[in-house]
């Protein structure tokens, strides 16, 4: 029933909640003709008399719903019963949350100079009001610093403006495609609340990476309304939907970084949005560009947009010869290439199409052998510098931004930040010495 | 976990208000398939195509003096219909009797 759970949700989110669906026998992405008759022939006296049967009174001109206003207040107990209450609403991500008290709320907004009212959008899919209280709540809970909340506050733009948001058409949160968001965070900001860009960086143990990509995650839940398995169909799920953030390490890169190449300054802070699938790592063939390129243009998985996260060693080995991001960029794009004609026929492909498999162009019929860029424009790759000391690289691949269209945002800071990072500063873990 | 102090906390909602939307009814039914125009709306997913293409298989055999005529759709849905085919869509659905709808995942 799990497609038509999310028909139903996406009728009544477009305000049609009487429209008639009904679900078939037919299995999922089938080719089997056999099945796919068979579900057809089992539905098809509902399809004559979903197309036949007169409206009811309530199809006509269907009852307005009322206005959604949960208590402010919701619940009164210890923490075990809280966390309870909470989890068995759907509210939490299945972890323990931290209590989202009227102290620790007012405390999280001490991050912003506006108002808990103030109304940044209405969040897909249940149009869900993003006030700063809700996010603040919603950061509480992840276990975010205050200083966190102009990310959290720029993330949820992020989210309402961007094209792999949840306004832009690309159905990413939605999908049956498990796409995680996955968070990139630029400028001085990175270094003031101390989100990792190093060794680990996408590992647990650091706070800033943990809770922003777990809040954000919550705010998705909660203010966005998307629930497992009705609006998030992932097929699989995906790890990377607790948390994926990474600073990029701007002060090794030999590049400029990544909101730089959007037309943001150095000294602006931002943040990244996109949807990946797929998370890899690998060693390059060698420690000279030919063995680093090669080695990410061999490991290179199909994908919409990639993300590739090189450490500073390796970017100061490429630029030494001569590389700049956007040379990586080509390289990649222009060695990727995979036998068309291969593809078209695993596919069952007929004729070029632009359809899937990404990559194959329209035009005359391609013959045995022939190969093609399996990235259709080297724009489609991101490059930025992270990681600590070793060999190993990284790709993020899967959804995101069609080159050009909006996919950062710039984070906007609270007059008294310098205060708020001076007490939130040194929130960091000191391991013991053993 | 044991709460053995006893406190206990009040905790605001971290569900988000909700404005109602607008809703619509669904267009009038017609009273037989005989003679109609039937629009075929497929998405780009796998088994959109052949399910609809069976729907109209079978269709045309209990109502062989229904016409069809398809409409089909590879990116978003609501990117084409309410953008970047706006117009192309509409004049479709001006031209049919009835819809049926697949999307194939």
């Amino acid at each position: 029933m799990g497609f038509a759970n999310d028909a139903g949700s996406a009728s009544r989110g477009k305000g049609m909640p009487v429209l008639r669906y009904m679900p078939t026998n037919v299995p999922c992405e089938a080719s089997i003709m056999e099945d796919i008759e068979a579900g057809v022939d089992g539905a098809l006296d509902d399809i004559i008399v979903a197309l036949t049967k007169q409206l009811t009174a309530e199809e006509k001109s269907p009852k307005p719903k009322e206005p959604e206003k949960p208590a402010r207040i919701i619940f009164k107990g210890s923490p075990e019963e809280v966390n309870r209450f909470f989890y068995q609403r759907g509210w939490t991500d299945g972890l323990p949350i931290i209590l989202p008290t009227e102290e620790a709320v007012a405390e999280m907004l001490t991050g912003t100079d506006l108002p808990p009212e103030h109304l940044l959008g209405k969040l897909q899919s249940r149009n869900g009001k993003a006030t700063m209280e809700k996010i603040a709540v919603n950061a509480v809970m992840a276990g975010a610093l205050p200083t966190y909340l102009p990310v959290l506050i720029a993330g949820t733009i992020n989210l309402l403006e961007s094209e792999p948001g949840f306004m832009g058409y690309t159905t990413f949160g939605f999908s049956t495609g498990s796409w995680a968001p996955f968070w990139i965070i630029n400028g001085p900001i990175r270094n003031q609340i101390n989100v990792n860009n190093s060794s680990g960086a996408f590992s647990p143990g650091n706070i800033a990476n943990a809770a922003i990509g777990r809040a954000m995650g919550l705010i998705i839940k909660n203010i966005g309304g998307v629930r497992k398995g009705v609006e998030d169909m992932g097929v699989m799920g995906n790890p990377m939907k607790y948390s994926m953030v990474i600073a990029e390490n701007e002060e090794e890169s030999p590049w400029e970084p990544l909101h730089v190449e959007h037309g943001y300054k150095k000294e602006d802070s931002t943040i990244s949005l996109s949807f990946p699938q797929t998370y890899l790592q690998h060693w390059p063939y060698s420690a000279d560009a030919k063995g680093v390129l090669n080695a990410i243009v061999d490991n290179t998985p199909r994908g919409m947009r990639y993300t590739y996260i090189i450490t500073p060693t390796h970017a100061k080995n490429l630029a030494r010869e001569g590389y700049s991001k956007e040379d990586v960029k080509k390289y990649v794009a222009e060695n990727k290439l995979v036998d068309v004609s291969h593809i078209m026929a695993q596919a069952g492909m007929r004729s070029p199409s632009s359809l899937s498999p990404p990559g194959v162009p329209s035009g005359p019929m391609p013959k045995p052998g022939d190969k093609i860029p399996m990235i259709r424009d080297y724009k489609y790759i991101r490059v930025i510098v992270g990681g600590g000391p070793g060999a190993f690289i990284a790709h993020v691949v899967g959804g995101g931004a069609t080159p050009g269209k909006k996919e950062i945002q710039k984070i906007e800071l609270p007059k008294n930040w310098d205060k708020l990072v001076a007490r939130y500063r040194n929130v960091v873990p000191t391991y013991a010495k053993y | 976990m044991v709460n053995k102090t006893g406190a206990v906390y009040e905790v605001l909602s971290p569900w988000a208000e909700a404005d109602p939307i607008p809703s619509r009814g669904i267009n009038a039914r017609v009273t037989d398939l005989a003679g109609k125009k039937i629009g075929l709306y497929r998405n780009g997913k796998r088994a959109a195509e052949p399910t609809l293409k069976v729907v109209e298989d079978r269709l045309k055999k209990r109502f062989p003096t229904t016409e069809f005529t398809w409409f089909a759709n590879f990116r978003a849905n609501e990117a084409i219909v309410e953008q970047d085919a706006k117009g192309e869509f509409e004049d479709w659905l001006k031209g049919v009797d009835a819809v049926i709808a697949a999307y194939g995942d």
